[in-house]
Order: C-alpha cells, then sequence, then structure tokens
C-alpha cells in the first residue's frame, strides 16, 4: 500500500562532497500533525490490533515502515 | 514448582496486554474529552473486563501485582520464577 505519510527529498550534493552519495531521503509525516482536537466516536482497531499496532484509533496509525 | 508457561498461559497474557492497552488509550482519551460518555462506557467495560481477566491469571498463575494488590494464596510466589524477562 502506498504511505501517502512518507515523504522524499533529495539532499543537496557538491562537487566535493567526500562521503557517497545517498541520493533520496524520506521522512515520516504521522496523521496526528493534521488532528488539532480528536473528534469523538472515531473508527477503533480491535484490542489486539490496536496493541499490535501501537495505536486504537485507526485514523492515527502511521506504519512507520523500515526503509 | 514454578508455573508451566503453556499456550494458555500466553493467550491469557496477550489478552492482557491488550486490554490494558486499550485502557492506557482511553484514559488518556478521556483526559481531553471527559464528557464522552461513550468512551466513558467503553472504559468501564474493559475496566471490568481487566479484573475478570487478572483474576483468571492470578488464580492459575501467580500474582501480578505487589503490595497486596494481588492475592498471594498458598506460599509467597512473588520472588519464584518465572520473572517477567523471563516470560
Amino acid at each position: 500500500m502506498n504511505n501517502d505519510q512518507v515523504r522524499y527529498y533529495e539532499p543537496f550534493r557538491g562537487p566535493f562532497d567526500p562521503c557517497p552519495p545517498i541520493g533520496v531521503k524520506s521522512y515520516v509525516v504521522p496523521p496526528n500533525q493534521f488532528v488539532t482536537f480528536q473528534p469523538p466516536n472515531w473508527p477503533q482497531f480491535s484490542p489486539y490490533d490496536a496493541l499490535r499496532l501501537g495505536t486504537l484509533w485507526q485514523p492515527l496509525y502511521s506504519p512507520y515502515g523500515s526503509r | 514448582m514454578s508455573i508451566q508457561l503453556d499456550e494458555a498461559y500466553y493467550t491469557l497474557l496477550h489478552e492482557l496486554q491488550a486490554i490494558d492497552f486499550v485502557l492506557v488509550e482511553l484514559t488518556l482519551y478521556l483526559d481531553t474529552h471527559p464528557h464522552d460518555d461513550a468512551a466513558l462506557q467503553q472504559f468501564n467495560q474493559f475496566a471490568e473486563l481487566r479484573k475478570k481477566v487478572a483474576h483468571h491469571y492470578e488464580a492459575n498463575y501467580g500474582p501480578l501485582l505487589q503490595f497486596g494488590r494481588s492475592p498471594s494464596p498458598g506460599s509467597w510466589k512473588w520472588s519464584e520464577p518465572p520473572w517477567p524477562w523471563q516470560v
């Protein structure tokens, strides 16, 4: 599933940069950045899923997968 | 005689952990939404459920908490293995 929480950027590379190029880097902007005050009655995960995924509230889930 | 860490033990512990996590999340939610009755009702449901599951666990496998928050019938089980990191 494409993860729209991940954003990408390319660090600037100078001609005399000693380190090997990393190229494109990514960072995660989790959904809670866009929520000011949590509305009531949000959809929830089941208890086991919530424990595994790290949050009870579906809209706040952020996979934060390893690259 | 230490307890048997069998399948039933782990499923019960997993259930307890899931319930505890839901209770943590609902507590944090209710801190900022004290008038949300649906969440409050769910919180009380899970608190009740947690009591049953914890009671079931402690009856079979020993105390969960200390300082009298968990019974320790028969013998002083608190210092017996398995310790939390051995489970």
